[in-house]
């Protein structure tokens, strides 16, 4: 199988330590581990009805999420430990994309105000 | 509207949607760049980027990937990472699928492995606000920002060896989307209790299982004490909408009377005179009815009168 791989041109463009063969096998892994549970609980519930209370639910299901994943991403360690002011430019960051969104309500504005308020104040700091 | 109508003087449904999935696109666009840098710094070329970003299609997931692999990390662990990261979409699916109920099951299958947490969040907007939305505009909203994804990131893949970014402000453009998205969601004061509830259960439940599941949990707390307390407050509240809780958020002038909050008068004003002309031919039925319902009672005793005869 590698040896097939190295005759291929592909091979050539690949820039890291890793191979081909690994990046390949992480991907059709990644692929699956994304493909599990987007479609099963999709097809379930497409053949049945679905109960009303689990629809209410559902309904505070992203905003939750949503606040759980920036608050791992700001107040988290990568070991998991909270971190209250580990990232003091990304919390002042977040403070004005917040401000930006509420006041746009725009995605790119937001996403880009971001980016550039995060690069200006590890600038500063 | 007139400038609509002159790009699309025919009303193409597939440049309606591509008008309704540009700002998600356009904002796809330097996430995925990003996205494509951190990826390549991970080892991998521009087309294995482009096969990631089409197989997975997922900003979080591909950005972790990404991470993982820096830190060599075994292929089973990066399974069960981005297992439980990708979990969330049982919840999205799930909450999406009543509008799929008559979809064939290969629609689904090609619905759900592209859908992700940005173009679902404009579907089940348009689901629940616009009737005309059918589940075929849905998908070819999540392929439109596939199609810009995957071009973003063939671009960072690209040009990552030219450049030099600092990863830790890349990232940011990840976070900096889910704060967007969740100040749109926060519309009462119920979710806004329900993010700061989910934030706190966050910390606790990451530092407890010191795993990506911890989000898993703290979501499903947080959003079964929302469905809860609205729950309560229904039952108990003679006007639920009323209740301090339940109440809107104040949001400024400017951005009050957003193209979507306009598009829903517009719909009420329409419901409403849908409304009234129902009900309008609905009374013109009944008494036309109840004439031919006379008229029918009467040929039927003339036709048993008829046959009696016989």
């Amino acid at each position: 199988m590698s040896d097939l791989l190295t005759g291929m041109p592909v091979l050539s463009l690949v820039p890291s330590h890793h191979n081909l063969t690994y990046h390949l096998i992480v991907i059709v892994i990644a692929a699956i581990a994304a493909f599990i549970p987007r479609y099963f609980p999709m097809r379930f519930f497409t053949n049945r009805k679905i109960p009303l209370w689990f629809n209410e639910w559902m309904k505070y299901v992203p905003v939750s999420l949503f606040t759980a994943l920036v608050v791992k991403s700001i107040f988290m360690s990568k070991t998991y430990a909270f971190v209250p002011f580990g990232h003091v430019s990304q919390i002042l960051a977040a403070v004005i994309v917040m401000i930006v969104a509420y006041f746009t309500r725009s995605m790119a504005v937001s996403v880009i105000g971001g980016l550039a308020a995060v690069w200006l104040i590890s600038l500063v700091i | 509207m007139a400038k609509a109508q002159q790009i699309n003087p025919e009303g193409a449904r597939w440049l309606q949607v591509l008008g309704v999935s540009m700002p998600l696109c356009l904002s796809y666009v330097p996430i995925g760049v990003a996205c494509g840098i951190l990826l390549h710094s991970a080892g991998m070329n521009f087309l294995l980027t482009f096969l990631v970003s089409v197989m997975v299609f997922s900003g979080g997931a591909q950005f972790i990937l990404a991470s993982l692999l820096m830190l060599d990390a075994p292929i089973s662990s990066i399974f069960m990472t981005l297992f439980f990261l990708e979990l969330r979409y049982a919840l999205l699916g799930s909450s999406l699928s009543k509008y799929m109920q008559n979809e064939s099951q290969r629609f689904v299958w090609l619905f759900s492995v592209s859908m992700n947490d940005e173009n679902y969040a404009v579907n089940y907007l348009k689901f629940a606000t616009d009737k005309n939305w059918t589940p075929k505009d849905a998908l070819l909203v999540e392929h439109y920002s596939l199609l810009s994804w995957a071009g973003g990131n063939m671009v960072g893949g690209l040009i990552g060896s030219a450049v030099h970014i600092d990863l830790e402000i890349v990232d940011f453009a990840l976070t900096a989307l889910f704060l967007y998205m969740i100040v749109m969601q926060v519309r009462n004061h119920l979710s806004l209790l329900i993010s700061l509830v989910s934030a706190v259960l966050a910390v606790i439940f990451l530092s407890l299982t010191k795993s990506t599941l911890g989000i898993i949990i703290a979501t499903l707390i947080a959003s079964f004490i929302g469905f809860m307390i609205e729950n309560t407050v229904r039952q108990r509240s003679d006007h639920p909408d009323d209740a301090w809780i339940m109440r809107k958020l104040f949001r400024p002038a400017s951005s009050r009377d957003t193209i979507s909050d306009r598009q829903e008068k517009d719909r009420e004003a329409e419901v409403e005179a849908e409304l009234k002309a129902e009900l309008k031919e609905k009374l013109q039925n009944d008494a036309k009815t109840d004439e031919a319902a006379s008229d029918s009672a009467a040929v039927k005793q003339e036709s048993k009168k008829s046959s009696g005869d016989k």
